[in-house]
Protein backbone atom coordinates (compact mmCIF):
# COMPACT_ATOMS: atom_id res chain seq x y z
CA UNK A 1 0.00 0.00 0.00
CA UNK A 2 0.97 3.61 -0.91
CA UNK A 3 1.68 6.20 1.11
CA UNK A 4 -1.02 8.83 0.22
CA UNK A 5 0.24 12.63 0.12
CA UNK A 6 -2.87 13.56 -0.92
CA UNK A 7 -6.19 13.50 -2.24
CA UNK A 8 -8.94 15.84 -4.12
CA UNK A 9 -12.62 15.10 -4.80
CA UNK A 10 -14.91 15.87 -7.04
CA UNK A 11 -18.60 15.22 -6.32
CA UNK A 12 -21.47 15.34 -8.23
CA UNK A 13 -24.81 15.84 -6.14
CA UNK A 14 -27.73 13.75 -8.10
CA UNK A 15 -31.53 14.46 -6.87
CA UNK A 16 -30.97 14.43 -3.40
CA UNK A 17 -28.34 15.96 -1.49
CA UNK A 18 -27.89 16.83 2.36
CA UNK A 19 -26.05 19.94 2.07
CA UNK A 20 -24.31 19.27 5.14
CA UNK A 21 -20.68 18.72 6.05
CA UNK A 22 -19.23 16.20 3.82
CA UNK A 23 -17.13 13.47 6.10
CA UNK A 24 -14.17 10.80 4.20
CA UNK A 25 -13.46 8.13 6.61
CA UNK A 26 -9.40 7.47 6.38
CA UNK A 27 -8.37 4.26 8.56
CA UNK A 28 -11.07 4.60 10.76
CA UNK A 29 -10.55 8.34 11.55
CA UNK A 30 -13.88 10.08 10.46
CA UNK A 31 -13.12 13.69 9.03
CA UNK A 32 -14.55 16.98 7.19
CA UNK A 33 -12.82 17.62 3.58
CA UNK A 34 -10.48 20.73 3.45
CA UNK A 35 -9.77 23.35 0.76
CA UNK A 36 -13.99 23.01 0.29
CA UNK A 37 -15.78 24.65 -2.73
CA UNK A 38 -19.37 23.80 -3.19
CA UNK A 39 -21.88 21.82 -1.55
CA UNK A 40 -23.44 18.54 -1.70
CA UNK A 41 -27.24 20.57 -2.49
CA UNK A 42 -29.23 18.46 -5.03
CA UNK A 43 -27.47 19.34 -8.67
CA UNK A 44 -24.25 20.55 -7.08
CA UNK A 45 -20.80 19.69 -7.37
CA UNK A 46 -18.60 19.72 -4.21
CA UNK A 47 -14.46 19.82 -4.21
CA UNK A 48 -12.62 18.86 -1.17
CA UNK A 49 -9.07 17.81 -0.41
CA UNK A 50 -7.12 16.84 2.32
CA UNK A 51 -3.35 16.25 3.11
CA UNK A 52 -3.04 12.60 4.67
CA UNK A 53 0.73 12.11 4.78
CA UNK A 54 -0.59 8.24 5.56
CA UNK A 55 -0.53 4.75 4.34
CA UNK A 56 -3.80 4.07 3.12
CA UNK A 57 -5.75 0.98 4.34
CA UNK A 58 -9.23 2.27 3.37
CA UNK A 59 -11.10 5.43 2.17
CA UNK A 60 -14.42 5.84 2.10
CA UNK A 61 -16.72 9.12 1.29
CA UNK A 62 -18.81 9.46 4.90
CA UNK A 63 -22.79 8.94 4.39
CA UNK A 64 -24.96 12.27 5.68
CA UNK A 65 -26.22 12.09 9.16
CA UNK A 66 -30.09 11.85 8.15
CA UNK A 67 -31.29 11.91 4.90
CA UNK A 68 -30.31 10.14 1.49
CA UNK A 69 -27.77 12.11 -1.10
CA UNK A 70 -27.68 10.42 -4.76
CA UNK A 71 -24.32 10.61 -5.86
CA UNK A 72 -23.85 10.57 -9.69
CA UNK A 73 -20.36 10.84 -10.11
CA UNK A 74 -17.11 10.64 -8.06
CA UNK A 75 -14.03 11.29 -9.12
CA UNK A 76 -10.34 11.38 -6.83
CA UNK A 77 -7.44 12.54 -8.08
CA UNK A 78 -4.48 10.96 -5.61
CA UNK A 79 -0.65 11.85 -5.25
CA UNK A 80 1.20 8.99 -3.38
CA UNK A 81 4.87 8.89 -2.41
CA UNK A 82 6.56 7.38 -5.18
CA UNK A 83 3.84 7.22 -8.10
CA UNK A 84 2.80 9.17 -10.68
CA UNK A 85 -0.62 10.82 -9.85
CA UNK A 86 -3.61 9.11 -10.63
CA UNK A 87 -7.62 9.66 -11.27
CA UNK A 88 -10.13 7.11 -10.28
CA UNK A 89 -13.95 7.60 -11.03
CA UNK A 90 -16.89 6.07 -10.05
CA UNK A 91 -20.26 6.34 -11.02
CA UNK A 92 -23.85 6.38 -9.68
CA UNK A 93 -24.49 5.45 -5.84
CA UNK A 94 -27.07 6.50 -2.76
CA UNK A 95 -25.83 7.25 0.45
CA UNK A 96 -27.82 7.24 3.69
CA UNK A 97 -27.22 7.67 7.50
CA UNK A 98 -25.87 3.78 7.48
CA UNK A 99 -23.13 3.44 4.86
CA UNK A 100 -20.21 4.60 3.62
CA UNK A 101 -18.86 4.20 -0.30
CA UNK A 102 -14.82 3.14 -0.93
CA UNK A 103 -13.00 6.03 -2.30
CA UNK A 104 -9.60 3.79 -2.13
CA UNK A 105 -8.37 2.05 -5.05
CA UNK A 106 -4.70 1.21 -5.67
CA UNK A 107 -2.29 2.88 -8.02
CA UNK A 108 -2.55 1.42 -11.19
CA UNK A 109 -0.27 -1.57 -12.10
CA UNK A 110 2.08 -0.03 -15.06
CA UNK A 111 0.86 -1.15 -18.75
CA UNK A 112 3.13 -0.73 -21.80
CA UNK A 113 2.61 -0.85 -25.51
CA UNK A 114 4.00 -4.44 -26.62
CA UNK B 1 -17.73 28.17 58.21
CA UNK B 2 -19.29 30.52 60.62
CA UNK B 3 -15.59 31.23 61.35
CA UNK B 4 -14.82 31.81 58.21
CA UNK B 5 -18.12 34.52 58.13
CA UNK B 6 -17.02 36.34 61.12
CA UNK B 7 -13.64 36.44 60.23
CA UNK B 8 -15.12 38.45 56.62
CA UNK B 9 -17.63 40.27 57.89
CA UNK B 10 -16.11 42.29 61.11
CA UNK B 11 -18.55 43.72 63.42
CA UNK B 12 -21.55 43.28 61.24
CA UNK B 13 -21.35 39.18 62.19
CA UNK B 14 -23.33 39.94 65.07
CA UNK B 15 -26.43 41.84 63.48
CA UNK B 16 -26.27 39.07 61.00
CA UNK B 17 -26.52 36.27 64.28
CA UNK B 18 -28.98 38.28 65.99
CA UNK B 19 -31.55 38.26 62.70
CA UNK B 20 -34.54 35.71 63.12
CA UNK B 21 -33.70 32.64 61.41
CA UNK B 22 -36.03 31.82 58.84
CA UNK B 23 -38.22 28.25 59.67
CA UNK B 24 -37.34 25.67 57.51
CA UNK B 25 -40.69 25.45 56.41
CA UNK B 26 -41.06 28.85 54.49
CA UNK B 27 -37.84 27.86 52.54
CA UNK B 28 -39.33 24.91 51.01
CA UNK B 29 -42.20 26.75 50.48
CA UNK B 30 -40.90 28.88 48.07
CA UNK B 31 -39.17 26.19 45.91
CA UNK B 32 -41.40 25.27 42.77
CA UNK B 33 -42.44 21.98 42.59
CA UNK B 34 -40.38 20.14 39.74
CA UNK B 35 -42.74 17.43 38.38
CA UNK B 36 -41.50 17.01 34.96
CA UNK B 37 -38.79 14.48 34.20
CA UNK B 38 -34.57 15.43 33.99
CA UNK B 39 -34.25 17.27 30.26
CA UNK B 40 -33.31 14.62 27.51
CA UNK B 41 -29.26 15.43 27.00
CA UNK B 42 -28.50 17.58 24.10
CA UNK B 43 -26.57 16.30 21.18
CA UNK B 44 -23.29 18.29 22.12
CA UNK B 45 -23.77 17.16 25.66
CA UNK B 46 -23.74 13.38 23.63
CA UNK B 47 -20.65 14.36 21.04
CA UNK B 48 -18.21 13.22 23.58
CA UNK B 49 -19.93 9.86 24.99
CA UNK B 50 -18.04 6.87 25.50
CA UNK B 51 -20.39 4.70 23.05
CA UNK B 52 -18.61 4.18 19.62
CA UNK B 53 -20.99 5.02 16.26
CA UNK B 54 -22.77 2.53 14.97
CA UNK B 55 -20.07 0.82 11.99
CA UNK B 56 -21.97 1.94 8.52
CA UNK B 57 -21.66 -0.46 5.78
CA UNK B 58 -18.92 0.31 2.97
CA UNK B 59 -20.64 -0.23 -0.13
CA UNK B 60 -19.23 -0.02 -3.94
CA UNK B 61 -20.13 2.47 -6.91
CA UNK B 62 -19.38 1.18 -10.05
CA UNK B 63 -16.00 1.96 -11.14
CA UNK B 64 -15.89 4.07 -14.63
CA UNK B 65 -13.10 3.53 -17.19
CA UNK B 66 -11.76 5.46 -19.77
CA UNK B 67 -10.65 3.48 -23.00
CA UNK B 68 -6.99 3.06 -22.79
CA UNK B 69 -6.47 3.38 -26.68
CA UNK B 70 -7.62 6.05 -29.04
CA UNK B 71 -10.87 6.30 -30.35
CA UNK B 72 -11.34 4.31 -33.57
CA UNK B 73 -8.19 3.30 -34.51
CA UNK B 74 -7.07 1.83 -37.39
CA UNK B 75 -3.91 0.45 -36.54
CA UNK B 76 -4.31 -3.09 -33.76
CA UNK B 77 -2.75 -1.82 -31.05
CA UNK B 78 -1.90 -3.75 -27.70
CA UNK B 79 -1.27 -2.77 -24.03
CA UNK B 80 0.41 -5.62 -22.12
CA UNK B 81 0.02 -4.98 -17.73
CA UNK B 82 1.41 -7.23 -15.56
CA UNK B 83 -0.10 -8.88 -12.50
CA UNK B 84 1.48 -6.96 -9.13
CA UNK B 85 2.32 -10.63 -8.47
CA UNK B 86 4.70 -11.23 -11.61
CA UNK B 87 2.91 -14.73 -12.28
CA UNK B 88 0.48 -13.60 -15.12
CA UNK B 89 0.38 -10.65 -17.84
CA UNK B 90 -3.11 -9.18 -19.20
CA UNK B 91 -2.68 -8.28 -22.52
CA UNK B 92 -5.64 -5.67 -23.65
CA UNK B 93 -6.32 -5.41 -27.65
CA UNK B 94 -8.48 -2.23 -28.95
CA UNK B 95 -10.37 -5.39 -30.59
CA UNK B 96 -13.06 -8.02 -29.77
CA UNK B 97 -11.42 -11.52 -30.12
CA UNK B 98 -14.52 -13.12 -28.02
CA UNK B 99 -17.87 -11.63 -27.77
CA UNK B 100 -19.34 -12.26 -24.76
CA UNK B 101 -17.71 -15.49 -23.42
CA UNK B 102 -14.17 -16.86 -22.57
CA UNK B 103 -12.21 -19.40 -23.12
CA UNK B 104 -9.09 -21.16 -20.98
CA UNK B 105 -6.64 -22.82 -22.61
CA UNK B 106 -4.49 -24.69 -20.56
CA UNK B 107 -2.05 -26.87 -23.05
CA UNK B 108 -1.40 -26.56 -27.17
CA UNK B 109 -3.10 -29.67 -27.36
CA UNK B 110 -6.48 -27.32 -26.54
CA UNK B 111 -5.59 -24.36 -28.82
CA UNK B 112 -6.49 -26.64 -31.92
CA UNK B 113 -8.16 -24.60 -34.86
CA UNK B 114 -7.77 -21.98 -32.33
CA UNK B 115 -5.28 -19.39 -34.08
CA UNK B 116 -5.14 -16.76 -31.50
CA UNK B 117 -4.02 -19.78 -29.24
CA UNK B 118 -2.11 -21.72 -31.33
CA UNK B 119 0.35 -18.57 -32.06
CA UNK B 120 0.38 -18.26 -28.16
CA UNK B 121 1.54 -21.69 -27.12
CA UNK B 122 4.11 -21.78 -30.55
CA UNK B 123 6.18 -19.54 -27.97
CA UNK B 124 8.35 -21.18 -25.70
CA UNK B 125 7.48 -19.86 -22.68
CA UNK B 126 3.71 -19.39 -22.32
CA UNK B 127 1.96 -21.83 -20.22
CA UNK B 128 -2.14 -21.18 -19.64
CA UNK B 129 -3.70 -18.80 -21.98
CA UNK B 130 -7.37 -17.20 -21.66
CA UNK B 131 -9.04 -15.13 -24.00
CA UNK B 132 -11.73 -13.29 -22.45
CA UNK B 133 -13.40 -10.05 -24.79
CA UNK B 134 -11.27 -7.91 -26.03
CA UNK B 135 -7.97 -9.16 -23.57
CA UNK B 136 -5.99 -12.41 -23.54
CA UNK B 137 -4.21 -13.23 -19.93
CA UNK B 138 -1.28 -15.30 -20.17
CA UNK B 139 0.97 -17.55 -17.44
CA UNK B 140 4.61 -18.68 -18.17
CA UNK B 141 6.38 -21.58 -17.65
CA UNK B 142 9.40 -20.17 -15.77
CA UNK B 143 7.95 -18.71 -12.75
CA UNK B 144 11.16 -16.98 -11.65
CA UNK B 145 11.45 -14.25 -14.38
CA UNK B 146 9.61 -11.37 -13.45
CA UNK B 147 10.39 -8.83 -16.06
CA UNK B 148 7.69 -9.51 -18.86
CA UNK B 149 8.72 -7.26 -21.22
CA UNK B 150 10.60 -9.26 -23.81
CA UNK B 151 8.16 -11.90 -23.94
CA UNK B 152 5.16 -9.62 -23.73
CA UNK B 153 6.87 -8.48 -27.13
CA UNK B 154 6.79 -11.38 -28.48
CA UNK B 155 3.12 -12.34 -27.62
CA UNK B 156 2.05 -8.74 -28.53
CA UNK B 157 3.64 -9.88 -32.06
CA UNK B 158 1.87 -13.48 -32.10
CA UNK B 159 -1.54 -11.52 -31.19
CA UNK B 160 -1.11 -9.25 -34.02
CA UNK B 161 -0.25 -11.97 -36.15
CA UNK B 162 -3.42 -13.89 -35.39
CA UNK B 163 -5.55 -11.16 -35.96
CA UNK B 164 -3.82 -10.18 -39.39
CA UNK B 165 -4.16 -13.78 -40.40
CA UNK B 166 -8.37 -13.80 -40.63
CA UNK B 167 -8.43 -17.34 -39.45
CA UNK B 168 -10.89 -17.77 -36.85
CA UNK B 169 -9.25 -16.85 -33.30
CA UNK B 170 -11.41 -19.57 -31.59
CA UNK B 171 -12.29 -22.74 -32.89
CA UNK B 172 -16.04 -23.21 -33.63
CA UNK B 173 -16.39 -25.99 -31.46
CA UNK B 174 -15.17 -24.41 -28.07
CA UNK B 175 -18.18 -21.80 -29.17
CA UNK B 176 -20.51 -24.64 -29.82
CA UNK B 177 -19.43 -26.23 -26.92
CA UNK B 178 -20.44 -23.58 -24.34
CA UNK B 179 -23.23 -24.43 -22.23
CA UNK B 180 -25.92 -22.13 -20.79
CA UNK B 181 -25.07 -19.75 -18.28
CA UNK B 182 -27.94 -22.09 -15.72
CA UNK B 183 -25.78 -25.55 -16.67
CA UNK B 184 -22.57 -22.79 -15.49
CA UNK B 185 -24.54 -21.22 -12.69
CA UNK B 186 -25.59 -24.71 -11.36
CA UNK B 187 -22.18 -26.80 -11.93
CA UNK B 188 -20.00 -23.94 -10.24
CA UNK B 189 -22.76 -23.78 -7.04
CA UNK B 190 -22.63 -27.54 -6.58
CA UNK B 191 -18.44 -27.57 -6.18
CA UNK B 192 -19.01 -24.75 -4.47
CA UNK B 193 -21.31 -26.21 -1.82
CA UNK B 194 -19.60 -29.62 -1.70
CA UNK B 195 -16.03 -29.10 -2.46
CA UNK B 196 -14.55 -25.56 -2.20
CA UNK B 197 -16.37 -23.99 1.17
CA UNK B 198 -16.39 -27.16 3.37
CA UNK B 199 -12.12 -26.99 2.36
CA UNK B 200 -12.21 -23.69 3.34
CA UNK B 201 -14.77 -23.76 6.49
CA UNK B 202 -11.79 -24.65 8.51
CA UNK B 203 -10.16 -21.57 8.34
CA UNK B 204 -13.29 -19.48 8.60
CA UNK B 205 -13.57 -18.70 5.03
CA UNK B 206 -16.60 -18.91 2.57
CA UNK B 207 -17.32 -18.33 -1.54
CA UNK B 208 -20.32 -16.86 -2.70
CA UNK B 209 -20.92 -17.26 -6.35
CA UNK B 210 -22.09 -13.78 -7.40
CA UNK B 211 -22.78 -13.95 -11.07
CA UNK B 212 -22.29 -16.23 -14.68
CA UNK B 213 -22.33 -14.22 -17.61
CA UNK B 214 -21.79 -16.24 -20.40
CA UNK B 215 -19.04 -18.36 -19.17
CA UNK B 216 -17.64 -16.35 -17.08
CA UNK B 217 -18.29 -16.44 -13.50
CA UNK B 218 -17.58 -13.62 -10.50
CA UNK B 219 -17.14 -15.20 -7.11
CA UNK B 220 -16.47 -13.42 -3.71
CA UNK B 221 -14.28 -14.06 -0.81
CA UNK B 222 -15.74 -13.76 2.66
CA UNK B 223 -15.12 -14.54 6.53
CA UNK B 224 -11.53 -15.51 7.13
CA UNK B 225 -10.91 -15.46 3.54
CA UNK B 226 -11.65 -11.91 2.70
CA UNK B 227 -8.18 -10.01 3.73
CA UNK B 228 -6.21 -12.99 4.22
CA UNK B 229 -2.86 -12.86 2.62
CA UNK B 230 -3.34 -16.47 1.45
CA UNK B 231 -6.55 -15.63 -0.42
CA UNK B 232 -4.35 -15.26 -3.73
CA UNK B 233 -3.05 -18.73 -3.50
CA UNK B 234 -6.44 -20.13 -2.66
CA UNK B 235 -8.22 -18.16 -5.55
CA UNK B 236 -5.20 -19.84 -8.32
CA UNK B 237 -4.26 -22.78 -6.79
CA UNK B 238 -7.46 -24.39 -5.13
CA UNK B 239 -11.15 -22.09 -6.62
CA UNK B 240 -9.64 -22.29 -10.20
CA UNK B 241 -8.78 -25.87 -10.59
CA UNK B 242 -12.17 -26.87 -8.49
CA UNK B 243 -13.83 -25.12 -11.13
CA UNK B 244 -12.20 -25.93 -14.02
CA UNK B 245 -12.51 -29.93 -12.97
CA UNK B 246 -16.26 -29.90 -11.86
CA UNK B 247 -17.23 -27.76 -14.98
CA UNK B 248 -14.75 -27.54 -17.81
CA UNK B 249 -16.00 -24.80 -20.19
CA UNK B 250 -15.99 -22.64 -17.18
CA UNK B 251 -13.76 -19.25 -19.04
CA UNK B 252 -12.83 -16.27 -16.36
CA UNK B 253 -13.20 -16.25 -12.75
CA UNK B 254 -13.35 -13.24 -11.74
CA UNK B 255 -12.65 -12.37 -7.79
CA UNK B 256 -14.78 -9.09 -6.76
CA UNK B 257 -13.34 -9.47 -3.00
CA UNK B 258 -12.24 -5.89 -1.52
CA UNK B 259 -9.78 -7.36 0.92
CA UNK B 260 -8.71 -4.18 2.46
CA UNK B 261 -13.43 -3.57 3.33
CA UNK B 262 -15.07 -4.10 6.92
CA UNK B 263 -13.84 -3.53 10.21
CA UNK B 264 -12.49 -6.38 10.60
CA UNK B 265 -10.98 -8.09 7.52
CA UNK B 266 -9.48 -11.67 7.93
CA UNK B 267 -11.24 -13.56 10.84
CA UNK B 268 -13.60 -11.05 11.00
Amino acid sequence: MPRVLTFKVNIETGKQGPNETVNFNFNGHKMPFENVIGSNEPDSIFEGSFDVNSFAHSLTLVGPEKGKWDIDKITVDYQCEGEDPYVVKWGAVTLDETTEVNLWQDPPVPAFDV
Amino acid sequence: MNFIKRFFSGMKQEESVSEPVKPVESVSEKIEPNPSPAPEPTESATAFSDAPPAPRTVIHAPALKDSVFPEESEQILIKAQPSPTGDQCMFTVNRVLMADCSWYFDSFESAAESSLAESLFSLDDVETVLVCESTVTVTRKDKTLIDWVPLAKEIGGAIRGALEEGRPLIAEKIISSIPTEEVIRAGIQKVIDEEVNPGVAGHGGQINLLSVKGNSVTIQMGGGCQGCSAADLTLKQGIHTSFRKAVPEVGAIFDETDHTAGLNPYFS
